[in-house]
């Protein structure tokens, strides 16, 4: 089944024309000034699965729980581990919910 | 659940780490009516704070204090070996899975020196029945493949490994509830006084207001509050906060099966079942201070950037793949040593009925030591195993003790 992702407030907010980033390969539409984080939240609530191989999301969404981590690379620059609600999206930018090929 | 204000009880423990909770378990299972209080919430000290360790070789910290100190760490290899049966059972005692994991344990040494301080070791430890070995540096390349090339060797025993800290306190305290435990959270022990029957009167101070307990029993099980507790009474117990620091990586793919120890720098390391390398050793971290510049053991201790630093060095000298990973957070728990470095648990003599029980490695002997405990408590008599680690050895520092 596919997993529904966290739907945006609509209502009374207004947005910059949203850029498009890649999410495990696929293109995916995030908006300038959201993170990393919510775009992933925007496909699926799901970061990980735990050992037990349920869906596991995010905590804090202020850097500190660690959850968000993902890969994420600008251009040609090499893949770097960050927490996804810290890095802001940007036009063409890379993100891996798993480990990238090397 | 809202207590009467004046309660009785078989056993007042003040604590909810692992011995207080461990204690509970045992006692209420043998019929006991235990009254547990815990001031903050269960596990929240160094029961939850510690990295998980199960260690059974005679520790570094006993080793670098020279012969003597040596030869007290070597007596509690007996001990050890319970522990190390305790550990094997324990999922099945509490019904539940805690992540244990004992795939076995690797003191390493990186020059001849250290090598010399491990054949020292392991004799003495085979002598009392404990079956490490020393592994050569190529055996030791062999059993563990992640680990550096560089290091001269390393004792083994397979027993040794890891448990998860955050979950075996609430399988005790659960268990101990199951079996008619009160445990309170949030509820301090604000006084404690001797009555001229030599039963005790405590003042809790709970989210309910205050309650009067009259028990004739208590159990301080509260790692370096103990003393202070303690003092409550006019007693001394010899115990000493012992601020450390704890690091957690990244998750990645099983690399470390074993237990990692240094016989010559301070070292545990260890991947848990989701994967993180847990990082530790007993590196100092800072206690916090007042404003009167006295140490403050309310609050948590304060992580010293040098000796994370140091930590993480010696971590990846041991194991070069740790270069590679992401640090997530450092911690810092504060545990306690005693005046001659053995747990002080069992009864004071200057106060029947008052029972103590703390003092550093109780992650991997706070199981053992908590069935052997609720022993004494019951049986009216310490078995044979807990003589070392009475108070009596230190009655001298109670002979000023003002009691009815």
């Amino acid at each position: 089944m596919k997993e529904a992702g966290v739907k945006r407030v609509e209502q009374g907010v207004t947005r910059p024309a949203p850029v498009a980033v890649e999410l495990d390969g696929a293109p995916v539409m995030a908006h300038p000034g959201e993170t990393v984080a919510v775009a992933v939240l925007s496909t699926a609530p799901r970061f990980r699965d735990d050992r037990s191989g349920q869906a596991r999301g995010m905590f804090c969404n202020m850097g500190t729980c660690s959850e968000c981590t993902v890969w994420v690379a600008r251009g040609d620059a090499p893949w770097r581990r960050l927490r996804g609600c810290l890095v802001p999206v940007e036009p063409g930018l890379r993100i891996r919910t798993e480990r990238p090929e090397a | 659940m809202s207590m009467p204000t004046t309660t009785h009880c078989d056993i007042l423990i003040v604590g909810g780490g692992l011995v207080g909770c461990a204690t509970a378990w045992h006692l209420s299972r043998l019929g006991f009516k235990v009254l547990l209080a815990e001031r903050g919430h269960l596990n929240s000290g160094a029961s939850g704070q510690n990295a998980g360790s199960l260690h059974f070789q005679i520790e570094r910290r006993f080793l670098e204090q020279g012969e003597k100190a040596a030869a007290d760490g070597a007596r509690i290899v007996s001990l050890n070996r319970l522990a190390i049966e305790e550990w094997k059972g324990i999922e099945n005692m509490l019904g539940r899975p805690l992540d244990v994991a004992m795939h076995g344990g690797l003191m390493v040494a990186e020059t001849e020196a250290e090598m010399d301080l491990l054949a020292f070791k392991v004799a003495r430890e085979n002598e009392l029945g404990l079956q490490t070995r020393v592994l050569s540096g190529t055996q030791l390349h062999h059993k563990a493949s992640a680990l550096s090339p560089n290091l001269a060797g390393a004792a083994w025993l397979e027993d040794e490994g890891h448990a998860n800290p955050r979950t075996l306190v609430d399988a005790f305290a659960d268990g101990a509830r199951g079996q008619g435990a009160v445990v309170q959270t949030g509820t301090a022990l604000a006084g404690l006084s001797m009555q001229r029957d030599r039963t005790y009167r405590a003042t809790l101070h709970g989210p309910d207001g205050e309650i009067t307990v009259n028990t004739p029993r208590v159990l301080l099980a509260a790692g370096h509050w103990v003393p202070r507790l303690a003092g409550l009474l006019g007693l001394n117990v010899p115990l000493y906060p012992a601020p450390l620091m704890m690091s957690v990586t990244d998750r990645t793919e099983p690399v470390l099966p074993f237990l990692i120890q240094h016989v010559g720098r301070r070292l545990s390391m260890k991947q848990t079942e989701d994967g993180n390398l847990l990082i530790g050793g007993g590196w100092p971290s800072r206690l916090a201070k007042r404003a009167d510049g006295t140490p403050d053991l309310d609050r948590p201790a304060i992580v010293e950037p040098a000796n994370l630093r140091a930590n993480l060095d010696v971590g990846a000298r041991v194991m070069p793949g740790l270069a590679e990973r992401s640090l997530l957070r450092t911690w810092t728990g504060t545990t306690c040593i005693s005046a001659d470095q053995l747990p002080i648990v069992g009864e004071v003599a200057a106060a029947p009925g008052l029972f103590v029980a703390a003092g550093g490695s109780l992650f991997t002997l706070g199981p053992v030591l908590a069935r052997l405990l609720a022993r004494t408590i019951a049986e009216g008599a310490a078995p044979e195993e807990l003589t070392m680690f009475t108070p009596r050895r230190f009655a001298h520092l109670d002979a000023f003790a003002v009691l009815p």
